[in-house]
């Protein structure tokens, strides 16, 4: 009697606490800027090798440029309409701009003293010189540069001149451009604007002759120097490299659109001509120069970037690309075969034995390819349906999907034509693949098609077969190589059933009267999350223990987050691995306490969504596309599939554990908001991602082994208690 | 055994539906896919009587769809049916001749009673289940977008059936305009509904109590499945516990409903209106728990079709319902019993012993045994003009299992049983015989049931021991009785005339007494 009163008390006590005051939560645009930030610690870490650490930078760079292009674009465009509804922290947009303003300007700071002072530096040390500025070139080389300018870059540039006849020209989003400011050389004019982009078509990196080492130089620097060829009759005054960027967020009004695919195209077109929101230019560029940039753009003051280096730091990708220099980076990843699954199997087979996971990267993606080939020339397949979200160039799918479809099977494709910069690349695939006879659907009105899905129906002897692949990543060969993602080869029928289902509904036609295994987003997933955390409070309130394991790349769904807040406060416990954004916060005192989160930022994009439910010693663990966000709970096609197999589920278990582990590519969310380094003292070392690459291979060759002793009879044995 | 697979098409007021199945060993009947899209057909043709070029074009376009999907599984036979939108839309053989040439699909229109017949038979493909609810008084609560079906069990065996236009879809349009909340709409369907729902009570159920009811629709199903979330157990629910589900989704927003019971918004409406009616029913039948085994007119045709090639034994005696159809509407009549079962055990003992002249099948002999049944009920209305009465009541009441033809060709037997018989090319005939098939059968058997007839001349069941046998080109008919059959003689000769007419057979009738 007395445990109830207790027990009714505190669950009084829980229901007195609002879960959604925004005190409890942290911005996202903050939250996803602390991610880049640990992705700069990597370029910042003595232990990685000089020229990873390099690649990180870059990374850091391109994760910027987009989160400008869409994330702070998304907030001018509230602040420019009147917008003034506060986030789940409770800022409005303006203020957000006006934090994230301060917070980016530390961060581009930080990423310039990390390239300047730490890594040119190591990168001189170790025979790779970066000439910073032209006038720094040698007699020879600037002869050499010189020439290499006149017959490579020359042909290729487009000088303009702004005067009362010319407009100020329209400069591409993202491109580098050269400003100067010229006079006529009588003299006599006033200062007139003139310009030329950085052209794209060529490396950015040029090699420069010399006997020891490495010597390069930036092409822009190049042109800068040679830029008295392109304006003859005029002289130049000064020349500054900058780059803008633009509102690139694409939003587009189906309803209205009747052909999405001209939308989509149409809108491509005018994402180079958004608003101006960034202008970086180099530090010490001409006063005027720049106030005439910044006049003819309309930017405002706490949008310029004057940067102390090269501007667009993605060069440092081509830097990683020069020859040599394989010492200072790590060895290519090779990654391993999956038992069972060797080249030239019968797949179809192996999957009737039994479900099977992939772990990407650590394991090949080559099985998945094979699925699709094998299915595109198998005679008693009937029908090959998939969704693709974001697919490399040159796909080998997209290729085995042609095939199918040539050779008279049902291919229905869902191309998701809204992959945020992929649009382009996506149209060209979806019309190859209608020309193949493929029945190919662009996407759903008002919706993003995010699942990642496969069916393969195939007539057997004993009827119908149904094999699907779902996986948490792309199906993209490349990426497949650098994210980690989870896939499962299952020929179940209730998921086969549930598989089909999910295209009937991609197909247009009415949702299933039920679902068997499956749970998708839009309107069915987040109630089902909310059940399944709600079911560990249910545990947790009967004293049994709960415990929720959460493994995704963003966190910020406000309804998910308030869920988790109460059953922490039931006592459940939590232990979250985000990679990016996480508004939730830990520690608050009856509110997280009992809620733990780690981020892993390592070599490989951290990127399956794994999900572990403790149910009162009856554990459930699944798999999704989708990540605790609304956008992709409420926005989105995305698909939740459990997985049933013990043996399997050990091992999806034993990756969390491995992640909680980690000590080493791993940080962990502190109250105050701030990440730190586990403390390692004492401790082992342990890298999640390396362990996982050990173990790929251990299991392949604990399989060679086995093979190897196929002479010794195993006798089935009869054991008590069976 | 070989699987084959077969493709179900339901063209229906609110959706068409395709499913997909497996036949494979015996009796084994897997539903493989089930691809369903929202055409709103019944709102045309209820409202307008006839349906329009858009829907004409959305239903094209789904059905060539839908042939698309057929041949991606590559399956060996399908069948089409449409149902009340279609049958009455005055433009349907129209309609049916352009989705033929639009999209190969041949779509056979079903009657009433042969929908509903294939309804019983989707959820007798149920199995044990079905026989186990069916021991109890039970009712089969039929709705559809036109109308809703009321079928009464006793035994094991259906007793009764009846047909009110009361379609959720019809409800529907009536109530369109009013635009009201679920709370109100439920006043305007009980307005709506009970005039009629009364008449039923009084006429049929009278103080016949009913434990069960087994729903098949396509409206409360979705949202009783997708509660059971498949699981076949929780299908069955307590009459009370479905009346607190109706008025939990009474109160709330369209949308919320529409989420709690797994439907589209606009589907959700449906699903109220045909959940009010299941609630009013199972009350007015005193109805304790509701069975909803969520099969679709689509599991009837692939039983049927599997029935068919002979890949599925269904365990119900179908043949038996139809008769136990018949025997009630002939007691609704006040037909006499005793008289209709001797006549129709003299009719199918004839029959039997001549298969090899009229050369006609179980089907027939059913039509027989319903004529013998049903020879009298005209006489309730007139004793002078039997026949037509009869005729007119036979048409004007449904018998399940039987469709529009079949019923005809019964009605025309009791018809020419009494009334003068009108021959194929004669004046007036061609509104009464369809084709010469249909002739020929009617023919037979009306010569077979008079010959019969005349056997009992004095309604005084004198031929009980019976034979009949061929030798040479008579039909030689052996009667064991004691009894003077001077009446039933001369009976014999006139009704002989027009069977040997008939099958050039002389009929025969000997008296064996035996001492």
């Amino acid at each position: 009697m007395a445990e109830r009163t207790s027990k009714n008390g505190k669950k009084a006590a829980e229901d007195m606490i609002n879960f959604k005051d925004p005190a409890y939560y942290t911005n996202r645009e903050l939250s996803w800027l602390r991610f880049d930030h640990r992705v700069l610690a990597e370029a910042r870490d003595k232990s990685i090798p000089l020229f990873e650490r390099l690649k990180f930078l870059s990374i850091t760079a391109s994760n910027l440029d987009e989160f400008f292009m869409i994330r702070v674009a998304s907030l001018k465009d509230m602040v420019n309409a009147g917008y003034e509804k506060r986030d789940i922290s409770g800022m409005t947009p303006s203020e957000q701009l006006r934090e994230l303003n301060t917070a980016i300007h530390e961060l581009v700071d930080l990423q310039y003293s990390t390239f300047n002072r730490s890594l040119l530096p190591l990168l001189e040390k170790n025979g790779l010189s970066i000439v910073r500025r032209h006038e720094q070139l040698s007699d020879r080389e600037a002869a050499y540069v010189d020439g290499y300018f006149e017959e490579n870059v020359y042909p290729v540039l487009t000088p303009m001149a702004v005067d009362s006849s010319r407009p100020f020209p329209l400069i591409r989003n993202k491109s580098l451009n050269i400003g100067a400011m010229v006079r006529k050389k009588n003299g006599e004019d006033d200062l007139e604007f003139a310009m030329v982009q950085v052209p794209g078509v060529l490396s950015r990196v040029v090699t420069l002759p010399c006997e020891e080492g490495t010597r390069v130089i930036l092409l822009e620097e190049i042109i800068e120097r040679n830029i008295h060829k392109l304006f003859l009759n005029y002289d130049i005054v000064c020349a500054h490299p900058f780059r803008i960027m633009r509102n690139a967020d694409l939003t587009i009004e189906e309803d209205e659109a009747a052909d999405l695919l001209k939308e989509i195209e149409k809108q491509l077109k005018k994402r180079q001509w958004g608003e101006a929101i960034r202008l970086e230019v180099e530090e010490g560029i001409d006063r005027h120069l720049l106030k005439f940039i910044r006049r003819e753009l309309h930017i405002e003051e706490q949008n310029i970037y004057a940067i102390d280096g090269p501007l667009d730091l993605t060069v440092c990708m081509k830097l990683y690309g020069l020859e040599g220099f394989s010492h200072l980076k790590a060895p290519a990843h090779e990654p391993a075969q999956v038992p069972g699954l060797t080249p030239g199997c019968d797949l179809f087979e192996q999957i009737r034995k039994g479900d099977i996971l992939l772990h990407h990267p650590y394991q090949t993606f080559t099985p998945v390819v094979d699925f699709i080939r094998r299915a595109a020339v198998d005679p008693d397949v009937l029908a090959i349906k998939q969704t693709l979200y974001r697919v490399s160039g040159n796909s080998p799918i997209i290729a085995a999907l042609a095939q199918a479809a040539e050779n008279g099977k049902q291919v229905t494709v869902l191309v998701e034509l809204k992959a945020r910069f992929d649009e382009e690349n996506n149209i060209v695939w979806a019309r190859m693949l209608e020309k193949a006879g493929c029945h190919v659907i662009y996407g759903l009105v008002g919706l993003k098609t995010h699942s990642k899905i496969t069916l393969v129906v195939r007539r057997e002897e004993d009827g119908i077969r149904r094999y699907v692949h779902l996986g948490t990543g792309n199906y993209n060969d490349a990426t497949a190589k650098l994210y980690t993602d989870i896939g499962l080869f299952t020929c179940a029928e209730t998921i086969g059933e549930d598989a089909t289902a999910v295209f009937n509904m991609l197909s247009g036609y009415s949702e299933p009267l039920f679902w068997n295994k499956l749970s998708l987003a839009p309107l069915w997933l987040k109630d089902r999350f909310l059940y399944l955390i709600e079911r560990e409070i249910g545990y947790a309130r009967e004293g049994c223990p709960a415990t929720i394991i959460a493994k995704m790349n963003s966190l910020c769904d406000p309804d998910i987050i308030a869920a988790l807040y109460r059953a922490s406060a039931a006592g459940v416990r939590i232990e979250l691995i985000v990679r990016g954004i996480c508004c939730l916060k830990v520690g608050i005192p009856g509110v997280s306490e009992n809620i733990s989160v780690r981020s892993i930022v390592g070599s490989f994009l951290e990127h399956s969504r794994i999900f572990y439910f403790a149910n009162n010693d009856h554990p459930e663990i699944y798999c999704s596309s989708a990540d605790w966000m609304p956008r992709n709970l409420e926005r989105r096609v995305e698909i939740l599939f459990p997985v049933e197999d013990e043996r399997l589920r050990e091992e999806l278990y034993d990756i969390l554990q491995l992640q909680l582990a980690d000590n080493v590519k791993a940080s962990v969310l502190k109250p105050d908001g701030s990440y730190e380094k586990p403390d390692r003292r004492g401790r082992k070392r342990i890298s999640s991602q390396e362990e996982f690459c050990i173990q790929a291979r251990q299991k392949v060759m604990r399989t060679e082994e086995n093979k190897g002793q196929s002479r010794v009879f195993i006798p089935e044995m009869h054991h008590d208690g069976e | 055994m070989a699987v084959r697979t077969f493709g179900a098409i339901d063209v229906g007021s609110f959706e068409l539906i395709l499913k997909i199945y497996e036949f494979s060993g015996k009796d084994h009947i897997r539903e493989i896919d089930c691809i369903r899209r929202n055409v709103d057909l019944g709102s045309d043709t209820y409202a307008k009587g006839k349906i329009g070029s858009e829907k004409m074009d959305e239903l094209c376009r789904t059905l060539h769809e839908f042939s698309e999907i057929l041949k991606s599984y590559r399956v060996e036979a399908y069948k089409a049916y449409g149902t009340s939108a279609i049958r009455e839309a005055q433009n349907s053989i129209t309609i049916l001749d352009q989705i033929r040439q639009r999209t190969g699909i041949t779509i056979e229109v079903l009657s009433n009673s042969e929908q509903r017949f294939l309804g019983y038979k989707s959820v007798a493909s149920k199995g044990e289940e079905f026989r186990r609810i069916i021991e109890q008084k039970t009712a089969v609560v039929e709705i559809g977008g036109g109308s809703i079906q009321l079928s009464l069990f006793d035994n094991d065996t259906l007793v009764s059936t009846q047909n009110l236009r009361l379609g959720v879809l019809r409800i529907q349009e009536q109530l369109h305009s009013l635009r009201a909340g679920n709370a109100r709409l439920e006043e305007w369907i009980d307005e709506l509904a009970m005039a009629q729902l009364s008449t039923y009570k009084k006429l049929y159920l009278k103080d016949r109590e009913i434990n069960n009811i087994i729903v098949i629709d396509d409206y409360v199903s979705p949202w009783m499945i997708h509660r059971a979330g498949g699981n076949p157990d929780r299908t069955v629910i307590g009459a009370e516990e479905f009346r607190s589900m109706v008025s939990s989704v009474r109160s709330t927003s369209a949308r919320q409903n529409a989420a709690q019971m797994g439907v589209s918004e606009e589907k959700g409406a449906l699903v109220f209106i045909s959940a009010v009616l299941v609630g009013r029913i199972a009350q007015l039948m005193g109805a304790v728990n509701i069975w909803v085994p969520g099969v679709t007119l689509c599991d009837g045709i692939a039983y049927e079709y599997a029935e068919k090639i002979k890949m599925f034994r269904g365990e119900h005696d179908f043949e038996r319902d139809i008769v136990a159809c018949a025997k009630g509407i002939s007691k609704r009549y006040m037909g006499s019993r005793k008289r209709a079962e001797t006549l129709e055990r003299i009719a199918t003992t004839i029959f039997d012993s001549m298969k090899k002249v009229h050369g006609l099948g179980r089907r027939e002999r059913l039509y027989l045994t319903l004529a013998a049944i049903l020879h009298d009920c005209g006489k309730y209305i007139s004793l002078v003009n039997i026949g037509e009465t009869s005729y007119n009541i036979i048409m004007a009441t449904e018998i399940i299992g039987l469709s529009h033809a079949e019923r005809e060709m019964v009605a025309n037997i009791v018809r020419f049983y009494h009334s003068k018989f009108v021959y194929y090319g004669q004046e007036g005939s061609s509104e009464i015989w369809a084709d010469r098939e249909t002739y020929l059968t009617v023919s037979k058997l009306t010569a077979i049931l008079r010959l019969a007839s005349s056997l009992d001349r004095s309604h005084k069941e004198k031929m009980k021991g019976l034979k009949a046998g061929m030798k040479d080109d008579e039909l030689v008919l052996v009667a064991d009785t004691m009894e003077d059959i001077t009446l039933e003689n001369r009976a014999f000769e006139s009704a002989a005339e027009f069977f040997a007419e008939v099958f050039s057979l002389q009929p025969v009738l000997k008296q064996k007494k035996s001492f």
